[in-house]
């Protein structure tokens, strides 16, 4: 019985170090040749209660973002607890603002929240990326993207290391979204994936990313905490986050028409004001990052091509010989959104800073000691074999008891 | 006390008798108290028996903690994968030349044949050939007549020799038109068909005529076309094979056009076709329409001729005020609005076919090309998505009023003329061009046009790719979905999916031997239905990661009932054997010093 479990976990991981080989070659090959056709979004605040007042502000800011920018309602999956506006505490009914001068209503009249209220789950979260829903799931809270689609996902609450929480009750863990994305490759629906995490320690929720094509940024590293951006003394709480509150200003001076790139983006943030690090993760993804304008994943795209002519086949008065006439227009290619070169920032400022270890040398040594445990990679063997070694453990103790 | 203190002889015997074993473990040759009786098996019976009932009770409880898992068929999955994806899909076509006017001996049709699928192979080679492609294996059968002589090259062509020898005349006459003469051939090749597969023959006809200065090429709308004039051999050998290779084979599409992203059939093998008609400003006029009409008299006909490639149902709508997001400029020299191809991706929000009325602050709106023309359809497409069209209403071009609270209805000559307008957008949807010419290095054609949408050659193309890009994306999506379940030894397979994937795998096998039987339309049937059942059974809504249980957890629920109990069981039992076992060598020993 000890033997067979011991060779399970270890044929299980071979089987998916093979599988993950093929898969990766497989599905590399197949992202350059597609065209982008569309955009979408996801947007999820996975926070409730009015003191997360302003992960509900982050989640509508970016929404008004990226609607402004093209996105239409019909290519945005909203997913909020949707507490604020109407909650007993609010002193602005049916307003939610992201500053504290009061300047623009987030809650306006024109938002749609596809998830609201005990909805957003973990696990309607993971079926919106794998497209598994029940039947009756209608389409406005489907992703319906395809091989074409270039798709921002955007997620603020609280989180920890390798981990998201669900409106306080459940999490999401780093490699059940890693395997969701590897189920959408593997799918094709996507074909570049750009996703913002802005928690606590968010950079180890995509830290177990496998998937090409795929660009990730989180608001802080592993240690570091998320704050919020300032109080606002009317409302009560906090209005905003710092790394969404950089994003939208960045985002501000943009228009439908610009072309600024996501390398500007990215090192647009500075640690010192963000309080955090801000990292990115590119090694899953093939373009360079100045090469690539921010509306590719925040606007809108649509690849239209010219109806040279209406097909005439039901009237005997449009015939024509066919010596006589041909159209004057040629042009039967698409008409695609020029990518003009982008002449922002060259410079890829790094903006990692190096951590001063301080402390006394038994938190020193405690370090080293969960650092060296962190790259023990399989984890799942360590345990397996920690589980069959207790059976000879307990059964030498029980023997030497007698 | 006292009596507590010296327990009677038999039970201490009993009692003792258990710590013995160890310490005469060292000294097991010479015991200090013989055994003079034989050990019983009773103390041993019991534990093997309580250990024997917890073996017997394992099978039970794992097969109760078995997770049910439909066993799905990995290796057919495999196989049908290596045989769509390995080899390019190509369909089995023939093909079929009649030269009146050129050449004059049997010799000569052979020859014909050769140079035909010579110069169609080299055709085929320069193309970068799409899903769906023909083999160009099975020779070209050429008729030759001249004059009073006919010549074949193959015998399985029965073409009626002489019946072209009236087209002098008709033509002169000034009857001749080319649909009357699509008609005719149509008649000719239909009788000249002797095996009576008429699905995937494709024949052309050269007719060389002297009289006539430059050369007519025209596409019927069934499986033949024409060349008529003064062509040489030589020309009439290229044209035949760039019609066969680049426009029955191809569709006709020019090079460098996009091709992949034509495919608007969703995964379950249905369309649903949206069409819209949106006002801009209903302050300025509405607009009404009979779609009803439409649809009985025009659009019925096409959908039920493009039964085999998808399921298509219509809706339609009319929106009374949508505005338009992005600006438009007005241009004096042209007299009306203009908005360029730059600003279609932001004209509106919504999906499907749409047309557009402008309002009176922007009529008339016309669509200016980037290269500086005026469009003469006024629309265009998005693939995947739909269509517009702005369609800029009499009154509008006038200048004239109009009542404002009334709906007016559009007119059906006006309908008619924006519906040929959406039947030129809904075959660029499908890939196919919305014009009827065909240009190439060879020269110009002439497509002839269809009552329902798309002819018959056309209808082939689409089957050809549809059967071709559903069962790649099938044998695609099995893959995944034996990848993911192998990769997830735990997860509940329900036994709905494993069926969905057999029926998948039969309609799949289906499609392949329709394939190469060369029926087009069956197999488009057939490869819809099996990408719809893998699409089922990989989105099936059971499949959900976290709702399966690890090893780990299943381990940690049972093993604190059961592993404490097992341990203990198993070591009394080894306890009970090794005690039997000295006690009987006790017994032996002291047999033998008795003996």
């Amino acid at each position: 019985m000890a033997t067979s479990f011991k060779f399970k976990p270890l044929t299980i991981s071979i089987l998916l170090l093979f599988l993950c080989n093929a898969i990766a070659s497989s599905a590399s090959g197949s992202s350059s040749t597609t065209m982008h056709t569309n955009n979408w979004a996801i947007l999820v605040c996975t926070s409730r209660f009015w003191f997360n007042y302003r992960h509900m502000a982050n989640t509508l800011s970016l929404y008004r973002t990226v609607k402004r920018l093209g996105i239409p309602d019909e290519r945005i999956i909203l997913m909020l607890a949707d507490d604020m506006a109407c909650n007993a505490r609010n002193k602005y009914p049916a307003q939610v603002f992201n500053n504290e001068n009061h300047r623009l209503n987030l809650y306006g009249d024109n938002v749609e929240v596809d998830y609201r209220g005990y909805e957003v789950t973990v696990e309607n979260f993971l079926r919106i990326l794998t497209g598994r829903h029940e039947t009756a799931v209608p389409r406005s809270k489907r992703l319906l993207s395809d091989e074409g689609s270039h798709i921002l996902l955007y997620m603020t609450g609280h989180g920890g290391d390798e981990f998201l929480k669900f409106q306080d009750s459940e999490e999401l863990q780093s490699h059940d979204l890693a395997d969701a994305v590897k189920q959408m490759k593997e799918k094709r629906r996507f074909k570049e994936l750009l996703i913002m995490v802005d928690t606590c320690q968010a950079a180890t929720l995509f830290s177990q990313l496998q998937s090409p094509g795929v660009l990730a940024i989180g608001s802080s590293k592993k240690g570091e905490n998320s704050y919020s951006h300032h109080l606002d003394s009317d409302v009560g709480v906090s209005v905003v986050d710092r790394f969404t509150f950089f994003t939208l200003a960045f985002f501000e001076r943009l228009n439908m028409y610009d072309n600024a790139s996501l390398s500007s983006l990215f090192t647009s943030y500075n640690p010192n004001t963000l309080m955090s690090t801000a990292y990115y993760r590119t090694d899953l993804y093939q373009r360079r990052l100045e090469e690539v304008p921010v509306t590719n994943f925040f606007g809108s795209v649509m690849e239209t091509i010219h109806t040279d002519s209406p097909y005439r086949a039901f009237s005997n008065r449009y015939y024509r010989k066919s010596k006589t006439e041909m159209p004057s227009d040629q042009s039967g290619g698409g008409n695609q959104r020029a990518l003009e070169d982008s002449d922002v920032l060259e410079e890829l400022a790094d903006p990692k800073l190096n951590a001063i270890q301080v402390g006394c040398p038994l938190t020193h040594t405690w370090n080293t000691i969960l650092g060296r445990m962190e790259k023990i990679t399989q984890i799942d063997n360590f345990v397996n074999c920690g589980v069959v070694l207790m059976f000879p453990i307990v059964a030498l103790s029980s023997w030497f008891s007698h | 006390m006292a009596a507590a203190s010296a327990p009677t002889p038999s039970s201490t015997a009993e009692i003792a008798e258990a710590p013995e074993p160890l310490p005469s473990k060292l000294d097991n040759s010479e015991p200090d108290c013989p055994r003079k009786t034989r050990p019983g098996l009773k103390r041993l019976a019991l534990t093997f028996t309580v250990l024997f009932s917890f073996l017997l009770g394992l099978p039970f409880l794992l097969k109760s903690v078995e997770i049910y898992r439909s066993p799905l068929p990995f290796r057919e999955i495999d196989d049908l994968s290596a045989a769509v994806e390995s080899i390019p899909l190509q369909f089995p076509c023939k093909f079929r030349a009649v030269f009146v006017g050129i050449g004059g001996s049997s010799f000569d049709a052979n020859e014909l044949s050769v140079k035909i699928e010579h110069q169609m192979r080299e055709i085929a080679a320069k193309d970068s050939t799409s899903c769906g492609a023909c083999t160009y294996n099975s020779s070209v059968c050429v008729v030759v007549e001249n004059g009073a002589d006919c010549f074949r090259s193959d015998n399985d062509f029965n073409w009626k020799c002489g019946a072209l020898s009236e087209l002098n005349k008709y033509e002169d006459s000034g009857e001749y038109n080319d649909e009357l003469f699509d008609e005719y051939l149509h008649s000719l090749v239909d009788e000249s068909d002797s095996r009576g597969n008429g699905n995937n023959v494709y024949t052309m006809i050269v007719v060389r005529r002297e009289g006539q200065k430059d050369v007519s090429a025209v596409v019927g709308k069934y499986r033949h076309g024409w060349i008529v004039g003064r062509v040489s051999e030589e020309e009439a050998v290229k044209k035949v094979a760039s019609v066969f290779v680049k426009v029955f084979v191809n569709g006709g599409k020019e090079e460098g056009s996009i091709s992949g992203e034509f495919m608007p059939v969703g995964a379950d093998g249905k369309i649903v076709l949206s069409f819209n008609l949106l006002n801009a400003d209903p302050h300025d006029w509405t607009y009404d329409w009979e779609f009803q009409e439409i649809d009985d008299n025009l659009l019925a006909p096409i959908l039920e001729y493009l039964k085999p490639l998808a399921d298509i149902s219509v809706e339609s709508q009319v929106l009374y005020h949508t505005p338009k997001s992005s600006f438009s400029y007005w241009d004096e020299t042209l007299g009306s609005y203009i908005f360029t191809t730059k600003d279609l991706p932001f004209f509106v929000e919504g999906r499907a076919i749409l047309q557009y009325v402008p309002s009176s602050t922007e009529c008339p709106l016309q669509l200016q090309l980037p290269n500086g023309k005026i469009s003469k359809s006024n629309g265009f497409i998005s693939p995947m998505w739909g269509s517009v069209v702005v369609w800029n209403h009499a009154a509008c071009l006038n200048g004239s009023k109009m009542e404002t609270r009334v709906r007016h209805m559009i007119s059906s000559e006006d309908m008619r003329k924006i519906f040929e307008v959406f039947i030129g957008q809904l075959r660029q949807l499908f890939g196919l061009k919305s014009k009827g010419i065909f240009r190439d290095a060879s020269g110009t054609m002439r497509l002839l046009t269809s009552e329902s949408g798309f002819t018959e050659w056309e209808l082939d193309v689409l089957s050809r790719q549809h059967t071709c890009f559903n069962l790649l994306q099938c044998t695609t999506t099995l893959g995944s979905l034996s990848r993911l379940v192998q990769s997830l030894p735990r997860m509940i397979i329900k036994e709905e999916i494993g069926e969905q994937v057999r029926y998948s795998l039969e309609a799949a096998k289906l499609a392949l031997s329709n394939v190469s039987a060369g029926i087009y339309d069956a197999s488009a049937v057939s490869s819809r239905r099996a990408r719809s059942f893998a699409e089922d059974a990989f989105y099936h809504p059971s499949m959900m990661s976290v709702s399966y249980y690890s090893f780990e957890h299943c381990f940690a629920v049972y093993s604190p009932f059961f592993l404490p109990v097992a341990l203990h069981v198993l070591l009394a039992a080894l306890r009970e054997w090794k005690r039997y076992k000295q006690e009987s060598r006790k017994f032996k020993a002291w047999k033998s010093k008795k003996d």
